[in-house]
């Protein structure tokens, strides 16, 4: 018995030595963590900072001219604003049924011999770089688009508002197909994680009172996974706001509120990548431009706070029981 | 068979076509870029340095060039985000500063690329006076790189298991030496898998490099040099009028999809031994 507390004592006090590479070792590794940590919050105050001289001159208003003329220092965003949300709103639009469809299938119905094809898939489309997006958009997508899609679309639907335009392909119908094809990957994974996390037991409930599989799935499991589908949502949404170069290759960069589905658009995204380089000498509009970019970055934000606490809200409150 | 049943198996048949009808873009981007691709493969491609205004010879700077890069982004990254990882899994308790350091980590992998972009642009490359260079790229996709790699390393240093740890502090060890000889070598797999994905996740990235990397046709020499790179020369050779440019964006696009389908591959590999580790 004494031997043994002994060994305790020993076991329990390392040399001073090994000591002090562990304190000096904690210090150190703080360090990295403090630096990660502040890399975050250099970016946010950096592009604050940056964008204060157009914030102080337009004030708030700049969200809501539409009057962007660098030349004689007019600087209004609210075109592309809107040219964002048209192009993500339609993506969404495209990519929520399919990939909702994608995810149902592959969480309840899916055949394993198949799931683990269908989802390495799924996760290759993620892998492919934006550029590589663009460069196919771009060759093939939009003269497809001008030269079939948007002539049938117009012919046939034309009584529909946004098919009525001018087949142009560069357009809000190209970035939001693009970007829809993008999107998939995000919505499929995060959905289907939401199904998998609900509890086999409110299956078996549902199926145990006789209600069929395909019952159980929309009446019982869908509701069940809305928080996580949400979070899904929301966090595509900032993906398709943020991203880059394949919208910017595809929706024809031109200076109007679109109208129809055919007509070209500007991005938020896009007039960063195509004016930082020239704004550079102009404070101003180099200021204008970084208004743009807080705006992405308090957006993007807001969507990943609100998706964490979504997702919370969702394991906290329905994988009970695992 | 009852209506039940019957609707079942319609719904079987409807969601299972429109899983697939979310494959076929999938499959029609790599088939026309392979396709292309390959038809502009060539071995001068891959080991010569652009002539004539890039419409002879090959792209040798693009692909050493995006090496480079990779090599010291990562080379910057990753002891940041794994000292970072294994500060917040081993030494604090789950509380505020890890809660603050897994969403400044988030909203780092939420920030859009072209706000890097423009962050490296007036920060690295204007305010820090690096110039538009090699090196300014790498800081910029290293700050992309670092939320991947943490919240990864985080994740496989959890899976660890208690009693190992506890095993060896019994043993007489300090955290420091119980960190560094036993967890992080159980949680190495996944450290790996996250280093290959912050890869592919920089890799084919265009947007941070417009304005801090810039294009060169020669290699380049010194951490200041202008630096060409494979995304960078697929975007400004497909929106050139030349065809032999567009040949070569298609080439250059197979290149890139293939070195990131490979990499993807890998890590999914690497994981499934891993997952397969923790059942048996």
């Amino acid at each position: 018995m004494i031997n043994l507390k002994i060994n305790n004592a020993e076991a329990k006090s390392p040399s001073s030595e090994s000591k002090r590479v562990d304190s000096i070792g904690r210090v150190g590794l703080l360090i990295l963590a403090a630096v990660c940590a502040f890399i975050a919050v250099l970016i946010a105050v950096f592009l604050l900072v940056e964008s204060l001289p157009a914030l102080y001159t337009y004030g708030l208003g700049i969200f809501s001219s539409t009057d962007w003329n660098p030349y004689i220092d007019r600087f209004g965003i609210f075109v592309f604003v809107v040219g964002s949300l048209w192009v993500s709103g339609f993506a969404l639009i495209f990519a929520l049924p399919l990939g909702l469809a994608t995810s149902i299938f592959l969480a309840e119905y899916c055949p394993p011999s198949l799931r683990y094809s269908l989802r390495t898939a799924v996760e290759l489309m993620a892998a492919i770089p934006s550029i590589v997006y663009g460069l196919w958009g771009f060759m093939v997508l939009v003269p497809w688009l001008r030269y079939s899609g948007e002539p049938f679309l117009r012919n046939n639907f034309g009584f529909i508002p946004f098919f009525s335009g001018e087949p142009q392909g560069y357009g809000v119908l190209a970035g939001s197909l693009l970007l829809a094809i993008m999107l998939l990957p995000t919505i499929v994974a995060i959905s289907e994680d939401a199904f998998r996390m609900l509890p086999s037991t409110l299956r078996e409930a549902s199926m145990a009172l006789g209600a069929s599989k395909t019952e159980t799935t929309f009446k019982i499991v869908l509701p069940a996974a809305l928080p996580g589908i949400a979070a899904a949502v929301l966090l595509s949404l900032g993906r398709a706001l943020g991203e880059t170069m394949a919208v910017l290759m595809v929706t024809g960069n031109t200076m109007i509120i679109p109208k129809t589905l055919f007509d070209p658009t500007y991005v938020m995204t896009s007039v960063i990548a195509n004016q930082l380089g020239y704004a550079f000498a102009t404070p101003l509009y180099r200021s204008a431009l970084f208004v743009v970019a807080l705006a992405l970055l308090i957006v993007s934000i807001c969507f990943t706070a609100t998706a964490r606490i979504l997702l919370r809200y969702a394991m906290k409150s329905r994988s009970f029981g695992i | 068979m009852s209506t039940k049943k019957f609707l079942d198996k319609v719904t079987y048949a409807v969601l299972l076509l429109l899983s697939l009808l979310v494959v076929i873009p999938f499959v029609l981007i790599v088939s026309n870029i392979a396709i292309n691709g390959v038809g502009n493969l060539s071995i001068e491609l891959i080991t010569q340095l652009p002539s004539e205004m890039g419409l002879k010879g090959g792209i040798l700077n693009a692909i050493v060039g995006t090496f480079y890069l990779i090599i010291i982004a990562a080379v910057v990254s990753v002891p940041l985000s794994v000292g970072a990882a294994i500060y917040i899994s081993e030494y604090t308790r789950s509380g505020r500063v890890r809660e603050m350091i897994e969403f400044m980590s988030d909203v780092l992998s939420g920030i859009p690329s072209i706000v890097f972009g423009a962050f490296g642009f007036t920060f690295f490359v204007y305010y820090m006076n690096m110039g538009i260079s090699l090196l300014a790229g790498a800081l910029t996709l290293a700050v992309m790189m670092i939320p991947t790699v943490l919240r990864a390393t985080e994740e496989s240093l959890k899976a660890v298991s208690r009693s190992l740890r506890e095993a060896s502090y019994a043993l007489g060890a300090t955290r420091w030496t119980t960190t560094w000889s036993i967890t992080i070598r159980s949680a190495l797999p996944g450290v790996i898998t996250g280093i290959l994905l912050a890869i592919g996740r920089i890799g084919g990235e265009t947007a941070p490099l417009l304005f801090t990397a810039g294009y060169n046709i020669y290699l380049p020499t010194s951490l200041f040099d202008w630096t060409a790179s494979l995304p960078f020369i697929i975007f400004i050779f497909t929106e050139s009028p030349f065809s032999q440019l567009h040949a070569k964006a298609f080439a250059a696009s197979f290149i890139l999809v293939i070195i990131m389908l490979g990499i993807n591959l890998t890590t999914k590999i690497i994981s499934r031994r891993l997952s397969r580790g923790v059942v048996e």
